[in-house]
């Protein structure tokens, strides 16, 4: 609360209002200057205010005249392989959990300014996701660590060496015993040994590790059964059935970049002879998954073991052997439909070894086993699902709660928090903060000063993964290096470096510590040239595990039990990550507080989400405060269509109360409810102000998205085109021709977009685009130049969502631009609609003119008060744009000049593919393409040939340069056909 | 009734409207000439940190350009030299000048020279000093005679319509690929043909689009 108030009136990140919780804050914050300026003018008489004004301008007149002097700094020693101007790339890996990104970071005069994902790693292939893509911006955060502190004094590193060498005295003497660490989960050699060693120094010392959302809850069973950590690679582009029990794949799972490339393999629809997988969701909250589902089912989760039962009786009828209890009951008696079930068994069973079952990794171990035995008994294991010894990992995961409740028994006095923040992330009502002051000793290491680290007598500063060594195992046990890009901006410390410190006592260097780890994997004669080739590439070539089978001899019939039927009156709770800041890890990130829910379009919040017969049920509406059972906290409502009944839906991460300038106080904390299956909503009275970026996301009757199902693209595959009926079309000013050079042009495919946004932020970080905060979204000011409409199709209670990026269309005959009375808006040789910012004067009219609104007005200076920290993560290629400014997509021109000079240099022309715009590069299904229209052996010439491209909004006579292919889904013939379904009801 | 105005006043209207047509037109003239680049910026010459003469360099010992700003032909700066290559010649070559005390307490203590910016584009202006250089354009061309100052200063008003100048008609200004540096270059008798003939084989096609240097 006090670093609020002090932000505030310094008007320090003003630009970024997120603080826009505190009503009294509200005000000031459409306000264009500080509250303190505006105070002093009201008390002046409108004599003195003319005469300041008067005075002001004069001056501001004066200090125009005088040129500026600009500085220009060289090295004192250059640097090997720095070319001031140009820009280099390295790679290196974002560890995430026990997952890691293989990413390539671009760096200018040794200052990271892009992320990203490598295409050599098979985690990222080349994508990234809007967490990768932000993480540049964590970096750079004013808000993380500066200082270690001991009791609130500032201490230096080798205060806590020495601190620690002396603990170490005394507990080696014991073994350990009163020492406890609770970690984050890892996968990475080096801390892997540095634990090993841990543990042959102190043999009784307590270590635990912890993720709050912890996605390998599910696999633990089998774990148990297989007596290894294990790690389960699902192959989506070998299914041609896939079935998803609250697993969002796409989006929250691990290696969802990689599952998602796969899953749209399956589904990329040339011709219309191609075949397509279908995939079936089952699910209580709407996630992005669910947007992608042929069929979704939505189903409250104390149902969805009845489910699992009555799917395998289901195929246990069709002749199928699982070695699982049935169901006694008929389907009917879980509240779902027994066609679909049925659909859905048939589906499964006639494409054994092609079908694919995933529960989502937070479900019980229990049905983690179950939907392994289905895949078994569908032939699935082996083929479409393998599962990997998880070399080098520790996740051994204990909550913080009972973690501190075993070493209570143990008298735990000392007790070290790696990368974890329990007081903000526990469940219930449980205060750790006191159990903390009990403690003699607590070590807190993490990148930000947090809610658990006000309660430890220690705290570490951690350094950021682009600013420290270490190791990694992702995805498939592939081994790579995190290696640092910039030297640590607030003296932090790795990981691998306090692991070490506390493993041997011996105070070295990341890079001397990761360097032996991998002199023990490396051939030893070879080790110098393998190493560079790994600091060249970012990962060891062929380091991945092989498959593992899974010995079930001696393990008894698997009987999973229902869980309890909700009390009646009484809803389910389900808790969720949040797509944007995730467990709450990436609360302090302006960009990503920013994102909207790809589903719910919220920005700058989180919600209890509830469907429409339950909101009606409980007479509730959008914004309403409620109080969950008798909890303290009030949370707002948002009715969410398409969430199974009697359901609230909460997204974790939110309601941090010491996350930095941008997190604290946004949202409302879900962890603290997290225990209950079943809560009652009781008014309160208050009122919620949302930021919701698309509340009526309605079509307008216009054919904006256009989709068929598979048959119906079959019988007639310029269905997308013929939409719409248009007379000839003629210009009324002369058209340019565009047949000579470079014609750029994009396609982006409906049918492979998943709606992640991970363009949204990589176009953010590409092109220095703003944050404007939550009182700026709800007057609708977002700066972002490619956003994701989300529109819902269908009955409202379970409608079906489709999702459509939309940026510029750079339209060759723009209206935007006859319109602009400046010329600041024109079109260039190679049809790109480009925008001069140096010549806009803010009339605004362009944006009113563009049909597909696109542009975006820069309201204020968005950028004055931006730190000086962040400042260097901006792209010095890019002009950063000035209040009264519009502004909007370029198709990434500065990449497209770079390419062009690039080619020109070497006198060839631009190879096709060349030049990626920052929003296709960073897409994981790789849905967006661009390139040269005019050559047409290109890829994106060859798309727009595709049956399904259309040209939105075609029937203006604009010529979009941009064009959408249609989407396909593949509806089984037994259900109801949902795109038919639709036109009855038109009708 | 007697006049109130005397009959001269019956002009005022015409006097007031003369007057105030020179004045605007001397107003607009004045901002014309002295709000332009060609005055405010031509000519700009500030003192820098340590006495370099470009005019002693340059033109008296005949350094190359490239030996200093070597990354030219690859950045779209040409960058300033770090201290090092200074001391590449003077750790032998004048090592007790006065004049060079900055240049040695810079490499002595690791702090970077502050030199003054001359030729300063607006942040908006994208200009890539590789892409002259490779079609052809001669460091002479907007920096004027650098062999001969010894205090740099700006030659060329550097505003956008002095760039579209050439860009629109770069014929009269390219120069055999291997001259860039040389600033005693005189046009060839047969430049048009030339330079047609340049810009075809280096595929020279200069933007006169806003994109080609605003983005």
């Amino acid at each position: 609360m006090e670093d609020k108030d002090k932000f505030d009136r310094h008007g320090y990140w003003r630009s970024l209002n997120e603080l826009a919780d505190q009503p009294e804050f509200k005000e000031n914050l459409g306000r264009e200057f500080p509250e303190t300026v505006l105070e002093g003018l009201a008390g002046l008489s409108r004599r003195s205010f003319l005469g300041l004004m008067g005075a002001s301008l004069a001056l501001a007149g004066l200090a125009g005249c005088r040129k500026p002097v600009e500085k220009i700094i060289p090295y004192v020693t250059p640097p090997e392989e720095i070319i001031p101007g140009v820009a280099n790339y390295y790679a290196t890996t974002m560890p995430m959990g026990t997952e890691a990104y293989g990413v390539i970071v671009e760096c200018h005069e040794g200052r990271p300014t892009k992320i990203e994902g490598n295409p050599r790693h098979p985690a990222t292939r080349g994508a990234a996701n809007a967490w990768i893509l932000a993480s540049i911006l964590g970096l750079y955060d004013p808000d993380r660590s500066p200082k270690i502190l001991h009791k609130g004094l500032e201490k230096n590193w080798n205060d806590f060496v020495a601190y620690w060498r002396e603990l170490d005295k005394k507990y080696s003497a014991t073994g350990g015993e009163g020492l406890a660490i609770l970690t984050e989960p890892f996968s990475s050699p080096s801390l892997f040994n540095a634990l090993q060693m841990f543990r042959r120094r102190f043999p009784k010392t307590l270590v635990k590790s912890w993720n709050p959302v912890n996605y390998n809850t599910s696999i633990s069973g089998l774990e148990n059964i297989a007596q290894h950590n294990l790690k389960a690679i699902y192959n989506f582009d070998k299914a041609k059935v896939i079935l998803s029990l609250d697993a969002d794949f796409l989006a929250a799972e691990p290696d969802s970049l990689a599952a998602a490339a796969d899953f749209v393999k399956g589904r990329k629809v040339d011709s219309p002879l191609d075949s397509m997988n279908r995939l079936y969701v089952v699910e209580s909250n709407y996630s992005l998954t669910g947007a992608m589902a042929d069929h979704r089912l939505r189903l409250s989760p104390d149902h969805l073991s009845g489910f699992i039962r009555a799917l395998a009786g289901e195929l246990i009828r069709r002749g199928i052997n699982i070695n699982l209890e049935p169901a006694s009951q008929a389907p009917s008696a879980f509240a779902f439909d027994e066609t679909w079930i049925k659909v859905l068994a048939e589906d499964l069973s006639t494409h054994k070894g092609e079908g694919l079952i995933r529960v989502g990794g937070t479900h019980s171990p229990e049905l983690g086993l179950a939907v392994y035995h289905l895949n078994r008994a569908l032939g699935n294991i082996g083929k479409t699902v393998t599962y990997y010894e998880a070399r080098d990992t520790f996740d051994d995961n204990l909550a913080p709660e009972d973690f501190l409740a075993k070493g209570t028994g143990d008298a735990i006095t000392t007790l070290i928090l790696l990368g974890v923040n329990p007081v903000y992330a526990s469940t219930g009502t449980n205060d750790l903060s006191s159990a903390l002051a009990k403690i003699e000793n607590t070590i807190h290491f993490g990148e930000y000063f947090n809610e658990t680290a006000e309660h430890c007598t220690w705290h570490i500063p951690a350094a950021h993964y682009l600013e420290s060594w270490g190791d990694v195992r992702a995805a498939d046990g592939i081994a790579g290096v995190i290696q640092p890009m910039i030297a640590p901006l607030y003296d932090g410390r790795s990981a691998v470096e306090l692991w070490n410190l506390l493993a041997t006592a011996n105070d070295e260097t990341g890079y001397e510590i990761v360097r032996r780890t991998w002199a023990g994997i490396l051939p030893e004669s070879e080790f110098e040239n393998r190493w560079r080739q790994i600091l060249h590439d970012g990962l060891l070539d062929n380091s991945a595990s092989k498959p593992m089978e899974i010995n079930f001899a001696g393990v008894d019939k698997i009987i999973i039990n229902d869980s309890p039927a909700t009390t009646s009156g009484k809803l389910n709770l389900v808790v969720v990550p949040d797509t944007s800041v995730f467990d709450g890890r990436f609360a302090n990130s302006s960009w990503l507080q920013e994102l909207p829910d790809p589903i719910t379009k919220l920005a700058w919040d989180n919600a209890a989400l509830v469907s429409i017969a339950t909101a009606k049920n409980l007479n509730l509406q959008n914004g309403d405060m409620v109080r969950i059972d008798d909890s303290d906290t009030a949370v707002p409502i948002w009715i969410q269509p398409g969430i199974s009944e009697n359901t609230v839906v909460m997204n974790l991460g939110y309601g941090r109360t010491r996350a930095g300038r941008i997190g604290t106080g946004v949202g409302f904390n879900a962890y603290k409810l997290r225990h209950k299956k079943e809560i009652s909503l009781e008014k309160t009275g208050g009122r919620h102000h949302f930021a919701n970026t698309q509340e009526h996301g309605a079509m307008e009757g216009r054919a904006i998205f256009r989709e068929a199902d598979l048959e119906k693209y079959r019988r007639d595959p310029k269905f997308a085109e013929k939409m719409v009926e248009h007379p000839p079309l003629k210009s009324i000013f002369k058209e340019h021709s565009y047949d000579q050079g470079y014609q750029w042009g994009m396609t982006i495919d409906l049918n492979s977009c998943i709606g992640c946004g991970a363009c949204t932020i990589a176009c953010q970080s590409e092109n220095n685009i703003p944050v404007v905060g939550k009182e700026q979204v709800i007057n609708g000011r977002e700066m972002h130049w490619i956003r994701n409409d989300r529109y819902f199709v269908g009955e409202s209670d379970d409608p079906r969502v489709v999702i459509m990026p939309m940026a510029c269309q750079h339209c060759e005959n723009a209206p935007c631009e006859s319109v602009c009375p400046v010329s600041a808006t024109t079109h260039d040789k190679e049809g790109l609609n480009v925008m001069t910012y140096n010549r806009c004067i803010g009339t605004r009219y362009c944006s009113n003119n563009c049909p597909y609104k696109v542009r975006r007005f820069n309201f204020f200076n968005y950028t004055k008060d931006m730190p000086e920290t962040i400042k260097m993560a901006q792209n010095p290629d890019v002009t950063v744009r000035f209040r009264g400014v519009m502004e909007k997509c370029t198709f990434c021109v500065q990449r497209i000049n770079r390419g062009k000079q690039a080619a020109k240099k070497e006198n060839r022309t631009v190879r096709d593919g060349e030049i990626q715009t920052a929003c296709q590069q960073a897409c994981p299904t790789k849905a967006i393409t661009f390139g040269n229209i005019l050559d047409p052996d290109s890829n994106v010439a060859r798309i727009k040939k595709s049956d399904r491209n259309y040209a939105l909004l075609a029937e203006l006579n604009v010529k979009p340069r941009n064009t959408y292919l249609a989407k396909i889904r593949t509806p089984h013939p037994n259900l109801e056909n949902m795109i038919d379904s639709e036109k009855k009801d038109k009708g | 009734m007697a006049q109130i105005f005397p009959r001269w006043t019956n002009h005022l209207p015409t006097i007031a409207a003369a007057v105030s047509l020179f004045v605007i037109m001397a107003a607009v003239g004045f901002f014309w000439y002295y709000g332009s680049p060609k005055y405010t910026d031509v000519g700009y010459r500030p003192i820098q940190p340590v006495p370099f003469s470009h005019k002693l360099h340059a033109g008296d010992l005949g350094m190359d350009c490239r030996y200093c700003h070597s990354k030219v032909e690859k950045s779209i700066h040409a960058n300033v030299p770090p201290t090092q290559t200074c001391m590449n010649c003077h750790k032998l070559i004048l090592p007790e000048s006065e004049k060079l005390l900055p240049v040695r307490e810079s490499y002595a203590t690791g702090r970077p020279i502050e030199w003054t910016r001359v030729h300063m584009l607006p942040d908006y202006a994208y200009f890539d000093h590789s892409a002259h250089l490779r079609a052809g354009v001669g460091c002479v061309s907007c920096h004027g005679r650098i062999d001969r100052m010894d205090v740099v200063q700006q030659a060329e008003p550097l505003s956008m319509s002095w760039c579209l100048d050439c860009h629109r008609q770069p014929q009269k200004h390219l120069r055999p690929v291997n001259q860039i540096t040389n600033m005693d270059w005189q046009p060839l008798a047969e430049q048009i043909s030339f330079a047609e003939k340049q810009i075809k084989e280096l595929n020279i096609n200069p933007p006169v689009d806003c994109s080609g240097c605003h983005r």
